[in-house]
């Protein structure tokens, strides 16, 4: 793929529209069911994988040329762990009560197979300013499917939104309970495929 | 030919295990047998008669937990046992079997004769306790189901029942190298020096060392394997697993064997996992799903249905 | 080969800048970490003791640390604590003995200051230097008492023990006569929705004012929780004017030695929050009164 023609903002609503990490290309499944229970779980987890995402594209972009081929993987994964451990410690440094409730996770983005696609596939190819912008749109799509996901679970299984009560009572208390990620990812990606069918057979039908 | 060797040999290790196990244990030479029994009774099984007066009278036993040596525990009722051997305490507030406990026995009466006293530690069974890892990382705590890890790899590979089984074969082989691997870094390298906050790396670093050393290894020893399961090793790193299970044995500071039951608990439970899900998928492929949840969402719908099942293991305790 | 020098070159030289950025970060967060937990715990411990916004923490409120320790001379078996005493009209720390029995067994000032004392490395350097072999120490618990000037507020007790899933821990709040005041969850790993609910403050609060000879017989039972007295258990929920001090004198007393209503859906952890909360009261209260007799018969100039 030659440097990408697209401008900042096409590359920012791709991340998180048309290639939206969660419910798109269906990667870095595990916190989006694990730990999506409250808004303020993905939120935290979300902006963590932002800051990894964007820093480890622009080093990747800033050293691309020195890189050797053979060894592209192990330095990609080499720079993504030093700012997992980066990010994993200044949080358990700042906000000690959402790290413990996001326990493992946070260094588990390591292993996440988003960042390492986009790295592959765009910051080893793009200058700095573009894979700035494309972190951005990927870890902003990855915050926004979490957010998503926690608006939905936080409101139906707790009544709250960020912890706060919102409707009094618990509409759905299943929703809260941890095997409900799997059927909300579910339900929401059915829910994103069909709005895709109806906007292309709109689309279709106006270009008739 | 080499196969049966291979479990001669692993016979043989057993046996040996299970005597240093139970063979590392001073008692005194009329007691034979202590253990809990529920949680309210401790049953002790002495190696004659002894007599029945001396054995009902509470005054005769004392036990405490071990981290709380001050406190001793107040036995309600003392049942003898019909042939005399053995006798049943019983605690009416339950007691933590979790916690060893150290009873002292006094003045032995056997046949009107004073034996002396003894201390016995009554405690779980540690091959047990090893056996719990096993089967919690298996399928109490299976790591797909109950813990949401490893999700992109398990629904990337899970269409196919064969490449379901050949993922999860070779996935069991990486985590366990790895996880020893990396039990060893971190008890003899980054504990000592306190290199902690290098884990993350250290264990990823790791995870790829023991991937590419087994890809070298196959592709030398076994080229038919290779081509088979070849593919399936780059998507290893990419799972959650591989990395949680280190960080686990970490974070509790496992032992080698208990490091060894984790990993592999934890790569069999991904491989049941796969299986399972592919059996069905190979199903779905048949039925009618709407448009809009063909493909990935019905398989979470799928996988989200399975869990829930999994939910019944849930506070199962074994031993 | 050259090839090969390059490749290991480059990543050594990678590792080397990651190592350097990771240790840089991390000696620059170490110091945060630490204070921010000691503040997360310190807050936690005020807001049990009654003190919020409008109950400011009074200027004269102490809190003393005891550290208990169990001392092994070849398979003898005695306790040491580790507590502040006054020593030339200073705080300093001492390490008293006690033996099963409750017989006072010996004191020994411990060269460690007030800021360290709470580090447990800091700890086993001082003890190190009194506690000679073959005698050997394991630390087993803490205790926090608060004053208020000469009034004892409340002994704090962190304390952990097995929950459904894996360990709950927890810090109760007791008065001198051994009753809970308060019960804070301080890490958990339940279900969310299920066993998380313990710490729901319909769950939690109903540990409050429950005396230590009800706790002895306290059972779990898998009735629902009476309107009246969850309402009065959500107290962030009440309404302004809602419960005036007549009703809520009238509630507490009422439910005072109501047993436990186990969560819903979560009856094994709640079982097991019990039989913990159980234990701890019952060890502390037994070993308190111990550490008391002791301390007064000998008369340690104890600092609470």
């Amino acid at each position: 793929m030659p440097a990408t023609t697209k401008t900042n903002f096409q590359l920012v609503i791709n991340g998180i529209l048309k290639e939206n990490p969660i419910f798109r290309l269906a990667l870095s499944m595990c916190p989006a069911v694990g730990i999506s229970t409250t808004m303020m779980n993905g939120l935290m987890l979300g902006i963590a994988v932002l800051f990894v995402q964007v820093f480890s594209s622009c080093t990747i972009s800033l050293v691309k040329d020195y890189i050797h081929p053979r060894i592209r993987i192990p330095t990609y994964t080499l720079v993504i762990a030093t700012w997992v451990t980066v990010i994993d410690l200044t949080l358990a440094a700042l906000a000690p009560v959402a790290y413990k409730q996001m326990g493992i996770f946070i260094k588990l983005i390591v292993a996440f197979a988003i960042i390492t696609m986009r790295l592959e596939v765009f910051a080893c190819k793009n200058t700095l300013w573009p894979s700035f912008w494309d972190g951005v749109g990927m870890g902003g799509g990855f915050l926004f499917g979490m957010l998503t996901l926690g608006f939905v679970r936080e409101l139906l299984g707790a009544g709250q939104l960020f912890g706060y009560d919102v409707l009094g009572f618990r509409p759905l208390l299943f929703f809260a309970l941890p095997v409900a990620g799997f059927f909300c990812v579910g339900f929401l990606m059915a829910a994103f495929n069909y709005i895709e069918i109806v906007y292309n057979k709109r689309k279709k039908a106006v270009n008739r | 030919m080499k196969f049966i060797k291979c479990y001669k040999l692993m016979a043989v290790a057993v046996v040996i295990s299970l005597v240093l196990i139970s063979g590392c244990k001073n008692k005194h030479s009329y007691v034979s047998k202590a253990k809990f029994k529920g949680d309210h009774n401790i049953i002790i099984t002495f190696a004659g008669e002894v007599d029945t007066a001396w054995a009902k009278d509470v005054k005769n036993y004392g036990i405490y937990a071990k981290p709380d040596p001050d406190i001793q525990l107040t036995i309600s009722k003392i049942i003898p046992g019909s042939d005399k051997k053995t006798v049943d305490l019983y605690f009416s507030d339950a007691i933590d079997q979790n916690q060893p406990h150290i009873l002292t026995i006094k003045n032995i009466m056997a046949d009107g004769k004073n034996l002396g006293s003894t201390v016995v530690e009554v405690k779980k069974l540690y091959f047990g306790f090893l056996f719990s890892i096993l089967i919690g990382a298996f399928l109490i705590h299976n790591f797909v189901f109950t813990k949401y890890l490893g999700l992109c790899v398990f629904f990337g590979t899970s269409q196919k029942q064969s490449t379901a089984v050949g993922m999860g074969i070779t996935f069991m082989i990486v985590m366990v190298a790895s996880a020893m691997m990396s039990w060893a870094f971190y008890q003899f390298i980054l504990k000592p020096f306190h290199l902690n906050f290098l884990q993350i790396v250290v264990f990823i670093g790791l995870v790829s060392l023991s991937v590419q050393a087994v890809d070298t290894v196959l592709r030398k020893i076994n080229p038919a394997l290779f081509k088979a399961f070849g593919v399936y090793l780059v998507l290893v790193i990419a799972n959650c697993v591989i990395l949680a299970v280190p960080l686990i044995i970490a974070n509790n500071e496992y032992n080698a064997a208990e490091s060894f039951m984790l990993s592999l608990g934890a790569g069999a439970g991904f491989l049941l996992a796969l299986f399972l899900m592919s059996s069905v998928r190979e199903k779905l492929e048949l039925a009618n799903v709407p448009v809009t949840y063909r493909g990935l969402p019905i398989a979470f719908v799928v996988a989200g249905l399975f869990a829930l099942a999994f939910m019944g293991f849930s506070g199962m305790v074994i031993f | 080969m050259k090839e090969i020098i390059r490749i290991t070159l480059g990543l050594t030289i990678s590792c080397l800048i990651a190592g350097i950025i990771m240790g840089g970060v991390f000696t620059a967060t170490e110091k945060a970490k630490e204070h921010n937990e000691y503040l997360n715990v310190r807050g936690t411990m005020t807001s049990m003791l009654g003190f919020n916004a409008t109950h400011p923490v009074p200027a004269d409120l102490r809190l003393y640390s005891l550290y208990r320790y169990i001392l092994d001379k070849n398979g003898t078996k005695s306790i040491g604590y580790v507590l502040p005493v006054k020593k030339d009209k200073k705080i300093s720390y001492a390490l008293v003995t006690v033996g099963l029995d409750g017989k006072f067994k010996g004191l020994s000032y411990l060269n460690i200051s007030e800021e360290k004392v709470s580090k447990i490395e800091a700890r086993k350097t001082a003890l190190d230097a009194v506690v000679k072999p073959p005698e050997t120490f394991t630390y087993a618990d803490s205790t926090i008492i608060a004053k208020k000037g000469p009034k004892l507020l409340a002994y704090l007790l962190p304390g952990e023990f097995n929950g459904f899933k894996s360990v709950i821990k927890v810090m109760l709040a007791l008065n001198s006569k051994f009753t809970i005041t308060a019960l804070e969850i301080m890490e958990d790993d339940e279900d969310p929705g299920l066993g998380a609910e313990i710490s729901e403050e319909y769950f939690k609060n109903q540990f409050d004012d429950k005396s230590l000879q009800t706790m002895k017989k306290i059972k779990v039972i898998k009735q629902p929780l009476p309107n009246d007295y969850r309402r009065y258990l959500e107290k962030s929920k009440w309404k302004k004017g809602e419960f005036t001090k007549a009703k809520i004198d009238k509630i507490r007393k009422k439910y005072k030695d109501h047993d436990i209503c186990a969560l819903t859906g979560a009856t094994i952890t709640s079982r097991a929050m019990t039989r913990g909360i159980k234990g701890m009261v019952k060890k502390f209260a037994y070993r308190i009164r111990i550490l008391d007799n002791a301390l007064k018969q000998n008369k340690v100039p104890v600092a609470f």
